[in-house]
């Protein structure tokens, strides 16, 4: 029998019981389109956070305060260790040569007023090198002032759409604005830039590092953000960090983060979510491969005249094993590429309603889910397939059909 | 072309075992046409069951031009079905869903014909059986008699030298089953061997040997003439029942 004519033969079976064929699909689709958009969420995420760290480039170190490896819990909220001060970040400035930017990190949250026009805003103090680092644009006035970061000047740089909605037309650079009880002169407007690392850097208010540390009683900061020269050694820098942390703090009591570190770490989080992920496929195509068993099983039964008569005109065992394994498998694959092709709709749709919503099918998923529908057309087809083979062809003769 | 040799096919059912068939000694000439006559559970059906490769003897030998059936494996069987014999059944076993011409193809298909060749080919044994108007009528829109005839045509698609046919006209009025028997005789002219189970005098009497079985034994060897319509053992029963 040539594989084309088992083909045609088992297609033309399938569509001869079109409604029972077609249940037996929409399991497999149903589980296929599940399968492709959960993982296309997964990927998705995945690719928002590399992406997001990327352009923040990989030359930089974040030193937060408090130490990940002794609590096992999140930098920042770990029992009281030492204050990261600013004369730290001087002095990390001073012994680490690599480092081409350092930008000391307060933060807070407070009501920016302006006549009365308030809004809550986080309220970010660093230094210039901030604007370099995260690569925020000036839109009008200037920056931060460059200067000792010991001196706090009551100066702020409005994010953009923080500027809008307090300033409207008016040019905001020059006016006076209230952040909590503090009166502040605004200098600069950023130029948009966008959510950052989690961040909407068009809402935040920018102050210098040590205005902001005084606003809300702060002695230590939130983190230092340290670039890098290009190419440079990030594992000895770290060492050298925490030398430097070590020297002044007697103990090593802050957690150096790198981008290509946390993407890593997240994309941990991200590979065990796709193994639940897989999870549910396997869960939901073995359901579905029982279905088309099922489905087998009451078509091999009806069909014993068809297989005894096969056999009696000189059917080999693997002719009807075949005959009957296809149309499994065609259930399957097929099931799998309409499922494949609702899933990418359904993509689409969703993307398209929400466009911030990352949603990306990755190819291996694709891959995966055809590769699958084919094992599991053949494992739940054997059975029926088999029976079919075994059956006698007398016996099957003389049954009605 | 064929030789039975002492064959025995016995059934065992719980504690009782049930001989269909009983020391069978036959020789079946090439181009002969032999009829199998008997009453319910004679074992006609069982005889044909073996001489058609389905089914394997319990004891005794079993020679197709000089083969030993016996030593075959199942696919060599398969080949022997497919390619030197031929089957008609009582009930037709057409496959529904296949038009007359995809029925006639079918073990064309099966020897891996290629489509073209399977197409002309049916075509011409349709029209061999005087069908050529039917080539794409589903056996649910054809008669009986045409049934037969389109399941006759699938038969003889792969030329086999072998005919067997069980009760061949038993489902068909007078009329069409005088039309089968004239096909059959038909072919049996141009040389094919042919071996019909029936209850029916009137088919018996155009084979040019009657073999009378009962309980398992062929107990007479008559000629056609010898036929009778009074003969007791032809009583009405159901075929291809296993005894």
């Amino acid at each position: 029998m040539k594989p084309e004519d088992t083909f045609g033969y088992a297609v033309n079976a399938l569509i001869q019981q079109p409604r029972r064929a077609g249940l037996s699909l929409l399991g497999v689709v149903i589980g296929v389109v599940a399968v492709i958009f959960l993982t296309a969420l997964g990927e998705g995420a995945r690719l928002y956070v590399t992406e997001q760290f990327q352009t923040l480039g990989t030359d930089v170190i974040v030193v937060i305060p408090g130490k990940t490896e002794t609590t096992g819990m999140m930098p920042g909220f770990t029992g009281t260790p030492n204050d990261l001060t600013l004369d730290d970040a001087e002095a990390l400035l001073r012994r680490i040569p690599e480092a081409i930017l350092i930008a000391p990190i307060s933060m807070g949250n407070d009501t920016v007023s302006y006549q009365n026009k308030s809004r809550q805003v986080v309220v970010l103090g660093s230094t210039p090198a901030f604007f370099e680092l995260r690569g925020i644009p000036i839109a009008r006035g200037s920056g931060l002032p460059e200067g000792d970061i010991d001196r706090g000047a009551n100066v702020a740089v409005l994010g953009k759409e923080t500027a809008e909605e307090l300033f409207a037309e008016e040019n905001p650079v020059g006016k006076s604005i209230r952040i909590g009880e503090w009166r502040i002169r605004v200098i600069g407007v950023n130029g948009p830039r966008g959510t950052h690392l989690g961040q909407n850097l068009d809402l935040v208010t920018i102050v210098p590092v040590a205005t902001g540390m005084r606003m809300f009683n702060r002695t230590s900061l939130f983190r230092i953000m340290i670039e890098l020269r290009p190419g440079s050694d990030i594992e000895a820098v770290k060492e050298k960090i925490e030398a430097v942390i070590l020297d002044r703090h007697n103990e090593v009591d802050v957690t150096c983060m790198t981008p290509d570190a946390v993407i890593e770490s997240l994309s941990a989080i991200v590979g065990t979510l796709t193994l639940v992920l897989v999870g549910i496929a396997a869960i939901s195509l073995s359901v579905a491969g029982i279905g088309i068993m099922n489905v087998m099983l009451v078509a091999v039964s009806e069909r014993r005249a068809e297989i005894g008569l096969l056999k009696a005109i000189g059917a080999t065992h693997r002719q009807v094993l075949l005959v009957f394994l296809m149309e499994s498998l065609l259930i399957s694959t097929t099931g799998a590429l309409v499922g494949l092709g609702i899933g990418f709709a359904t993509i689409h749709v969703v993307t398209w309603m929400y466009p911030a919503m990352p949603a990306e099918a990755p190819i291996w998923a694709v891959f995966s889910v055809l590769a699958l529908s084919v094992v599991a057309g053949v494992f739940f087809g054997v059975l029926p397939a088999r029976r079919a083979m075994r059956l006698d062809p007398i016996i099957a003769l003389s049954s009605k059909g | 072309m064929i030789r039975l040799e002492d064959i025995w096919r016995t059934f065992v059912m719980g504690d009782q075992s049930l001989h269909a068939l009983q020391a069978v000694t036959e020789t079946f000439a090439a181009g002969e046409h032999v009829a199998i006559i008997g009453p319910s559970g004679s074992g006609k059906s069982t005889l044909l069951n073996i001489l058609g490769c389905l089914d394997k003897p319990t004891r005794g030998q079993y020679f197709f031009d000089g083969r030993a059936i016996e030593s075959l494996d199942p696919d060599e069987l398969a080949q022997l079905r497919l390619n030197e014999i031929g089957f008609i059944f009582q009930a037709f076993h057409l496959v529904p869903r296949l038009d007359a011409t995809a029925n006639i193809e079918l073990p064309m298909t099966l020897a891996g014909v290629a489509r073209k060749e399977r197409s002309e080919r049916a075509r011409a044994a349709l029209e061999s059986v005087g069908l050529g108007d039917r080539a794409g009528h589903r056996p649910a829109e054809l008669s009986g008699g045409q049934k037969q005839r389109v399941a006759i045509a699938r038969a003889i698609s792969m030329q086999p030298r072998l005919l067997l046919a069980d009760e061949p006209t038993g489902n068909l009025d007078t009329h069409s089953g005088e039309q089968i028997l004239d096909l059959l005789d038909g072919l049996n002219q141009e040389g094919i061997t042919l071996a019909v189970v029936t209850h029916d005098p009137e088919v018996a009497r155009r084979a040019q040997r009657v073999l009378e079985m009962r309980d398992g034994e062929i107990v007479r060897r008559i000629s056609a003439d010898e036929v009778s319509d009074a003969n007791p053992i032809f009583d009405r029963g159901r075929v291809g029942k296993r005894p």
